[in-house]
């Protein structure tokens, strides 16, 4: 099923190690994320697979062909741009069809390929038109437009939705999984947004410290992430972590952090006498009543997060944690009264010294 | 801290072969002592030259600028008695990032203990402690604009400008930061205006918003009335994530309903959303014209999922469906018309899943005044 195949790569610029044997195995058909901060390497990957950049060691496979010594025009995978990368003396239309022109395809399946690429990607009225004449969105549709009519068998996007506005975002975090399902293509799709990582990946590669340091579907990776980096870059607000000391006894470990205190079967909890315990915001359940097991807190901030709530809280130990609540759950809590937190047990994380997730 | 009045500002640019721009339009503010006001907007709104007259680095082509009851258009900013934060940090090179953030209260004549004792406290809430003694030149741009927050905040001052405040942060300390800066600019009493282009900042932050556009001020609220009372289709369309779903469509008054038909790309009838003139606020509907044109506004957030009762003739499919860790966005499909629904995260979601609109989600707004006609009905 492996079609595209990166094997034990290394790259660094001068001192600054980008990749330290990195290995990935993304499906035919495959609508991949790679999801990383700024300065991850994420780009650098992009420009290994297209070939305009090289591994310093390593090897890239396609469909179990090694394409290292390809040159990119002979490599069956194109790219389209954060910035668009429009000609911008040339109109959508040459815009789109200037790969097939390069590759000699002939005017009357040019003509064809181009109408039908733009129909799908609803463009097909403006072809017409020179890049300024053209909105954010549809450059960004032209530009599309031309990585996918050569039907490429990969196709790279460099964060394609960055530099365009909140609507025309969300239409095509709905559109584009499904225009790209109809090429038969296999996606390699770039991002900085957590959210749209989550919504377009059938999986993430979370890229993070010159490596991937998780590799699954979304909803894995967001509640249980292999280390605290990866699990920080998920959420907004994002996971609060939080120092937690351990004593087992027999096959029950007792872990406190800031007076919470959680009883686990987890053998592999035993020995781990100082650990990171990680909730999400929305795992943490506030209320007016000191229910069991209900730790008092202070109520430092209230910041309304679109149509939830943030309420950021302070433990009688000086510790702080954000915790968050819909509009329905915000209604039952009342400001002025005490505040007392619970930690949902199902959904908590504990991480070891060095960071990683304790499975 | 003082309160801070602004009546009928207007600055015009002169373009000297071109034509002239009006950047801020009969521009009126009141805000009280100690309240917090975002300026929100998208890039040459008109923003930021607000703020910039407020700070006294532009003068204003009319209008009057007054805190508490002092005016301030003839006096330079080093006599206004304003601290402010800029968008590109402005850092003194040669001193360290204690002494940048000291400098302004050396000025104010505070005794050293003092001092100490405020850039404590600014520089541990900031989580700036450990690069006190670092130059400006070796940090990094998310750590130099809270040195220039800090600066900012720890100074006293009747008004506090901050410029793009929290727009260079980390994105993992972002949501932290922000209410402690809110925790400390409400304990400090501090009169506060903000320019941001990011809604969610200016909604954690304000007790109110200025929402410009074109220089002119669109809507003047509070966070709350902003999201649930948008005045027009602008602000109804800028606010919220994912954005409002706006629809075309035009009015019938049907007797003992009333139904609006809802238009595709091509002007087509694509389905009709009715509702029993007994179920609803009829006093919302009375400036309503027989076949006006309107663009119906539901925010994602307020699709019901659940309801039995339909009010709409329209075939859903369900086209997309992403979990996003606290909340799930829907995609659907009525009738060639795209939605899209958020879904609390634990809801069970089905192919077969019926929408629903509730009168109370229902926001129009005249389409050829962009004017809001009803919130809700």
């Amino acid at each position: 099923m492996s079609y595209l195949e990166i094997k034990n790569i290394n790259k660094r610029f001068k001192d600054d190690i980008v990749f330290d044997d990195v290995s990935l195995s993304v499906n035919k058909g495959e609508f991949f994320v790679v999801f990383g901060p700024s300065g991850s390497g994420k780009t650098v990957l992009l420009r290994l697979l297209s070939g305009i950049m090289s591994q310093d060691s390593g090897q890239i496979f396609m469909d179990g062909v090694c394409i290292d010594d390809l040159d990119p025009n002979e490599r069956d995978i194109s790219m389209a741009f954060q910035n668009f990368a429009l000609y911008p003396h040339m109109d959508a239309f040459e815009n789109i069809a200037s790969p097939l022109i390069a590759q000699k395809t002939s005017p009357d399946e040019i003509k064809k390929r181009v109408q039908e690429v733009a129909e799908l990607l609803k463009i097909d009225h403006v072809l017409s038109h020179k890049p300024k004449e053209l909105s954010n969105g549809q450059k960004q549709r032209t530009s599309l437009a031309r990585s996918l009519v050569v039907r490429p068998s990969v196709v790279l996007l460099d964060d394609p939705l960055r530099n365009v506005d909140a609507k025309i975002r969300y239409e095509m975090r709905l559109e584009l999984p499904k225009v790209l399902k109809e090429f038969n293509t296999t996606v390699i799709y770039v991002t900085q947004d957590y959210k749209e990582a989550m919504a377009l990946g059938e999986r993430v590669g979370v890229l993070a410290n010159s490596n991937f340091t998780d590799v699954d579907h979304p909803t894995h990776v967001y509640k249980k992430p292999n280390n605290i980096t990866s699990a920080k870059l998920f959420g907004d607000p994002t996971i609060n972590v939080l120092n937690a000391s351990n004593i087992s006894s027999g096959d029950l470990s007792t872990i406190t952090a800031s007076k919470i205190t959680i009883e686990s079967n987890n053998p592999n909890l035993k020995n781990q006498r100082d650990l990171f315990l990680g909730i999400r915001p929305e795992d943490i359940q506030i209320s007016n009543q000191a229910h069991e097991g209900a730790i008092k807190v202070e109520l430092r901030a209230k910041t309304p997060l679109n149509l939830r709530t943030v309420y950021l809280l302070r433990f009688e130990d000086g510790v702080e944690v954000l915790a968050s609540a819909s509009e329905e759950e915000s209604l039952l809590i009342d400001d002025q009264k005490d505040f007392y937190i619970r930690f949902d047990n199902s959904n908590l994380n504990f991480f070891d010294q060095s960071e990683s997730l304790i499975q | 801290m003082a309160k801070l009045i602004i009546n009928n500002l207007n600055k015009v640019f002169s373009v000297k072969f071109g034509k002239n721009v009006h950047a801020v339009k009969d521009f009126n503010l009141n805000l009280e002592d100690g309240e917090i006001l975002a300026l929100l907007g998208s890039s040459g709104c008109g923003k930021t030259t607000t703020l910039r007259i407020v700070a006294g680095f532009e003068s204003p082509t009319s209008g009057e600028i007054r805190f508490d009851d002092r005016d301030m258009i003839a006096l330079p900013p080093s006599k206004r008695n304003v601290a402010m934060a800029f968008e590109g940090y402005a850092l003194y090179p040669p001193l360290t990032v204690k002494d940048n953030i000291s400098f302004g209260l050396m000025r104010e004549k505070l005794s050293k203990s003092e001092i100490e004792k405020k850039v404590k406290e600014i520089t541990e809430l900031l989580e700036i402690t450990d690069i006190l003694h670092r130059y400006p030149s070796t940090v990094s741009g998310g750590q130099a604009q809270r040195v220039s927050l800090a600066r900012a905040l720890v100074r006293t001052s009747d008004i506090l400008l901050l410029d793009e405040p929290m727009s260079q942060l980390e994105p993992q300390l972002r949501a932290v930061l922000r209410a402690r800066v809110k925790d400390y600019i409400q304990h400090n009493n501090k009169t506060s205006v903000f320019v941001t282009h990011d809604q969610t900042e200016a909604i954690a932050l304000a007790d109110k918003i200025a929402v410009m556009e074109g220089g002119e001020l669109q809507q003047l609220a509070s966070p709350y009335d902003i999201r649930v009372k948008p005045q027009n289709v602008f602000v109804a369309s800028f606010i919220g994530e994912p954005p409002m779903n706006m629809l075309n469509a035009v009015y019938q008054d049907e007797g003992d309903k009333i139904n609006f038909l809802i238009k595709n790309e091509n002007n087509e009838n694509a389905f009709t959303l009715s509702y029993n003139k007994t179920s609803i606020d009829q006093s919302k509907i009375i400036n309503l014209q027989n076949n006006q044109n309107l663009v119906i506004g539901i925010r994602p957030q307020k699709i019901n999922f659940d309801s039995t009762d339909v009010n709409h003739n329209a075939n859903i499919s369900l086209t997309s469906n992403h979990w996003l860790g606290d909340q799930i966005h829907l995609g659907f499909e009525l009738n060639g018309i795209n939605i899209i629904g958020v879904a609390d995260r634990n809801f069970s979601v089905s192919n077969s899943m019926k929408i629903n609109f509730a009168s109370s989600s229902i926001n129009a707004f005249d389409s050829s005044s962009q004017k809001v006609i009803f919130n809700g009905f």
